[in-house]
């Protein structure tokens, strides 16, 4: 773990028999090959580390996050679990399975979520789809047809369970996906960003059902890469955040923002003296401010870090009144998952 | 084995969901022997002694040779094609996923196409039989076992293909230059015997699994003959396909390694 990790009280990972998910060491890197000379000689050929050294437990029955920019890692990282590509170094255990040591077993326990609603048959009626994928997994005749419905069912799709996929929303093909996946009764689930293709309705009437009908209901544990902060805030346990290959950051969702967040403030004052803020930055007192002018009233909104939080903020609001400036209300700020993000990265480049 | 039919009929949907595309399929097949049946027609004087003893009658002896040159050529794009369309839709990924054998779902990804052109190439003998063509067809039981080792004598050719699609996302030479060879030295519009072929042309016939197969099915199908008369043609192409399987099962096996090592296996 990196410094940044051992910055926050974050929830131990312990490696018991409990854990669904056990990642040690795990590292891969990609060849870029471009252009012909790449093509003939090894030499010419750049390597990309697509993950470093990552290591982490996760719980039966967690939902845990993977949050990260694009390229960080995240979909390397569910393809080694769904064993659709090999690790340079390390380990992973899925439900006890090595993922290169036992593959078969390990996709009879995980089942990635793909979502690009192109994984379906889309000339096939949603039954058809779930009948195929029932066969793959083994399961037959009469168990298979009640499966099947009773997924139908669970996903709210037995209405349209006869017609062709190709004439679905993206929200039913998203719905039909998870169905798919939900057959085999898997214990763990991957979820990579399953609600990007929906209206933000669509997307908060799915995560429902993916917390308490997928995860509560069915017991699985969830490991779910997401760029949508409320639905990392709304549905996650835990997260992890990656940054370039490289695991930065694991924790409960709410000890990550108050360890990276809780020092962010927004001042109400009047006047906007500006003198005054700047003396409070030259103090130390106060950094990255930023103005959003006349908010009510003559009143300007001032959201900015202060240093040791409310003490911070205490010593704060005195300057400004010696200084004649009112403050009218101070209260904390509510990171995005954009700003956060980027908080965890800054602290995990100045270690 | 129940995998292998799961995709096997979840294909045969798809593609009968398109309905007019799928009686086309078989009505231009139809359509496709009556030109054929007056070429030979004119052609059966100048043929009749180069043929004799596969059939003596030109018509048949062509039908039977495109109608094998079509299972062959389905055979080995079969799996290739199969592997290249869930690949570019989708849905490869999502297969990989499951607790299911590679040889199961390669198979079932190429058993509809190489099964439907079975199915054609018997509508399209049935056709021929219709306009006039000489078929024994109380041998028809015993020339379905030839057509199977035909199929299975190609199927490494369309293992390798598809193992090169899988690792570097193209088919590669082979198939085209096996399709080829066969369709000009395979004896599927003139037996391989015939004179006037450069020695070191037609001492390529001996090296192509079609030769041995159309040779044993014309004897079976148009001369009437049993099986055992044509043991030899059949163990040659048994052997060849037993080698050819275990050596094309290897690079098979290695491609699909490196895929997953270059991080390429689903990857469009």
């Amino acid at each position: 773990m990196t410094a940044i990790a051992s910055t926050v009280a974050f929830a131990p990972s312990a490696s018991t028999s409990t854990n669904a998910v056990v990642l040690e060491g795990l590292t891969k890197s990609f060849t870029k090959q471009r252009g012909w000379r790449a093509a003939v000689s090894r030499k010419a050929r750049e390597s990309v580390r697509a993950l470093s050294d990552v290591s982490v437990d996760i719980r039966s029955g967690e939902f845990f996050g993977l949050l990260g920019e694009n390229g960080a890692g995240k979909t390397t990282l569910f393809k080694m679990l769904a064993t659709l590509v090999t690790p340079d170094a390390g380990t992973a255990t899925v439900s006890g399975f090595d993922i290169l040591k036992s593959p078969n077993r390990v996709r009879e326990v995980l089942a990635p979520v793909i979502a690009d609603e192109r994984s379906l048959h889309w000339r096939l009626s949603a039954r058809e789809n779930m009948r195929l994928f029932a066969s793959l997994h083994d399961l037959r005749g009469a168990e298979a047809t009640r499966r099947i419905d009773e997924l139908l069912s669970l996903v709210n799709l037995v209405d349209a369970a006869d017609r062709l996929v190709s004439g679905f929303s993206s929200g039913m093909k998203q719905r039909l996906l998870v169905a798919r996946t939900l057959l085999a009764r898997p214990s763990v689930l991957l979820l990579d960003e399953p609600t990007r293709s929906l209206d933000p309705i669509s997307a908060r009437s799915f995560r429902r059902f993916l917390r308490e009908d997928v995860a509560l209901a069915q017991g699985c544990t969830v490991l779910l890469a997401t760029h949508n902060a409320e639905e990392a805030f709304e549905l996650c346990d835990r997260v992890g955040v990656l940054h370039r290959g490289n695991l930065v950051a694991v924790g409960q969702t709410s000890e990550l923002a108050r360890a990276v967040g809780e020092d962010r403030f927004a001042l109400w004052i009047r006047p906007a003296d500006q003198s005054a803020i700047d003396a409070l930055i030259g103090r130390g007192v106060i950094r990255d401010a930023k103005a959003f002018g006349d908010a009510e009233e003559g009143w300007s909104r001032i959201e900015c870090d202060l240093r040791g939080g409310l003490d911070g903020a205490a010593e704060a609001i005195a300057f400004l009144a010696k200084a004649g400036v009112s403050v009218g209300r101070c209260e904390p700020v509510k990171l995005s998952l954009a700003d956060l993000l980027e908080r965890v990265l800054a602290r995990h480049v100045d270690a | 084995m129940h995998k292998v039919w799961a995709l096997i009929r979840s294909n045969w949907l798809a593609a009968s969901s398109y309905k007019l595309g799928f009686i086309f399929s078989f009505g231009s097949l139809i359509l496709s022997v009556i030109p054929i049946f007056f070429i030979t027609r004119a052609l059966q004087t100048t043929m009749a002694d180069v043929i004799r003893g596969q059939g003596d009658q030109y018509f048949a002896f062509l039908v039977v040779g495109l109608i094998s040159l079509n299972v062959v050529s389905s055979t080995v794009y079969a799996l290739p094609g199969g592997l290249q369309t869930a690949t570019s839709t989708g849905t490869l990924e999502a297969l990989l996923a499951t607790p299911t054998s590679v040889t199961a779902l390669l198979l079932g990804l190429s058993g509809y196409e190489v099964l439907f052109t079975v199915l054609r190439s018997a509508v399209m003998l049935v056709a021929a039989a219709a306009m006039g063509a000489r078929v024994e067809w109380h041998q028809l039981g015993a020339s379905l076992p030839i057509v199977a080792l035909i199929v299975v004598a190609h199927l490494p050719i369309a293992i390798i293909t598809a193992a090169m699609v899988l690792a570097f996302r193209t088919r590669g030479p082979l198939a085209q230059l096996v399709l080829m060879a066969s369709t000009f030295l395979g004896g599927v519009y003139y037996p391989t015997t015939v004179t006037g072929i450069p020695a070191p042309i037609k001492a390529i016939s001996a090296f192509i699994p079609l030769t041995y197969g159309l040779t044993a099915l014309r004897a079976v199908l148009l001369e009437g003959n049993s099986i055992t008369t044509v043991w030899r043609e059949l163990s040659i192409l048994s052997a060849f396909t037993v080698v050819a399987l275990i050596a094309s099962a290897i690079g098979f096996r290695a491609a699909l390694r490196y895929a997953r090592k270059v991080g390429n296996l689903a990857q469009y």
